[in-house]
């Protein structure tokens, strides 16, 4: 009676505090201060981390900054920073060359140059055989306004007159059917007659029945 | 159903011919296949004329009298969405009035109550 009852003391321990075992063998640093109601002390933890009250915020913006500013380069593309090399390259050789180069030398300089030294008269006839000749060749093009515009409408309706002929009938209308039987020979449609419809449909039946059987 | 035998009956269908609805009649409406008579029964309809509307309406064992339920519900379906609706209600009328068979009338009953409700 005695063991049974050592027994039951035992069980009934156990029952009420179910974690009284693990809480014993725990290697856990917190240990249970957590769980009961006490802060963790920060010092404790994290060893040296103490809140640097003194330091100006103008030290940890700038180191921020810097940060940024080194993120930033690293994101560039290798291409960028060859563009502009090449543009600070090409600066330098356009001044080197204005510098060295006369600027009556320049080639649109020099033509605008040569036009205003021309004689006036020579320009202003070259002018003209240029508009002449130009206005001769739309006064050709625009000749046919001269034609009497019955002989106009003949010659339209003598080239049209193929739209009155049936398509079917053509030469060109007669190829296309020959080569549509030849891909579709035996098309169903509503242009055959109800007797060609009637034959096919029993030809249906007769070939469905043979496959039956 | 055999994919020629349909164009055949659109084919039949789309023609003004009387011709066409003998055939119709004669080929599909007593074919053994029941798509063919289901197919052929609406083509009737569709051409929405007295003689082609008289085949499916007073004939037992054809359109709304087959034996087939989906023949004969095709058919009624037909009907119903048919959009001048006079001639088929003349024709259920006199059928109504004048068919010696009981069952046929019985349907043409029918179909014209669903024709008043729709």
């Amino acid at each position: 009676m005695a063991k049974i009852n050592n027994v039951g003391l035992n069980l009934g321990q156990k029952i009420a505090n179910p974690f009284k075992t693990s809480r014993n063998s725990t290697t856990n640093p917190f240990k249970y201060s957590n769980f009961e109601g006490n802060t963790l002390q920060f010092a404790d933890v994290f060893e040296g981390f103490e809140p640097q009250k003194n330091t100006g915020k103008l030290k940890m913006i700038s180191s921020s900054v810097a940060g940024s500013m080194t993120k930033l380069k690293s994101l560039l593309p290798e291409s960028i920073v060859n563009f502009v090399n090449r543009v600070r390259e090409g600066v330098s050789n356009a001044w080197n060359y204005a510098k060295n180069t006369n600027i009556s030398d320049v080639k649109g300089i020099k033509t605008i140059n040569e036009v205003m030294n021309a004689d006036i008269l020579e320009l202003g006839k070259g002018i003209s055989d240029s508009v002449s000749t130009l206005g001769k060749g739309i006064s050709d093009k625009m000749s046919f306004l001269n034609k009497d515009v019955r002989e106009v409408g003949k010659d339209l309706s003598d080239k049209m007159a193929f739209l009155n002929t049936d398509v079917a009938e053509t030469e060109l209308g007669k190829k296309w059917n020959a080569l549509i039987s030849k891909i579709i020979p035996n098309k169903i449609t509503k242009d055959k007659s109800v007797d060609e419809l009637k034959a096919m449909w029993e030809a249906e039946i007769a070939a469905s029945t043979k496959e039956a059987a | 159903m055999n994919k020629n035998v349909a164009e055949i009956i659109d084919a039949l269908a789309a023609h003004q011919d009387h011709a066409s609805i003998e055939v119709l009649e004669e080929l599909g409406t007593n074919s053994p296949d029941n798509e063919v008579r289901e197919y052929t029964s609406r083509a009737l309809v569709r051409k929405n004329v007295h003689d082609s509307l008289k085949i499916v309406i007073i004939n037992q064992g054809k359109g709304i009298n087959d034996l087939s339920p989906s023949v004969a519900m095709s058919t009624i379906n037909e009907i119903l969405s048919l959009k001048d609706k006079s001639e088929v209600i003349k024709i259920l009328d006199d059928t109504i009035n004048m068919h010696s068979d009981e069952a046929v009338k019985e349907n043409a009953r029918s179909v014209k109550s669903l024709l008043a409700l729709s």
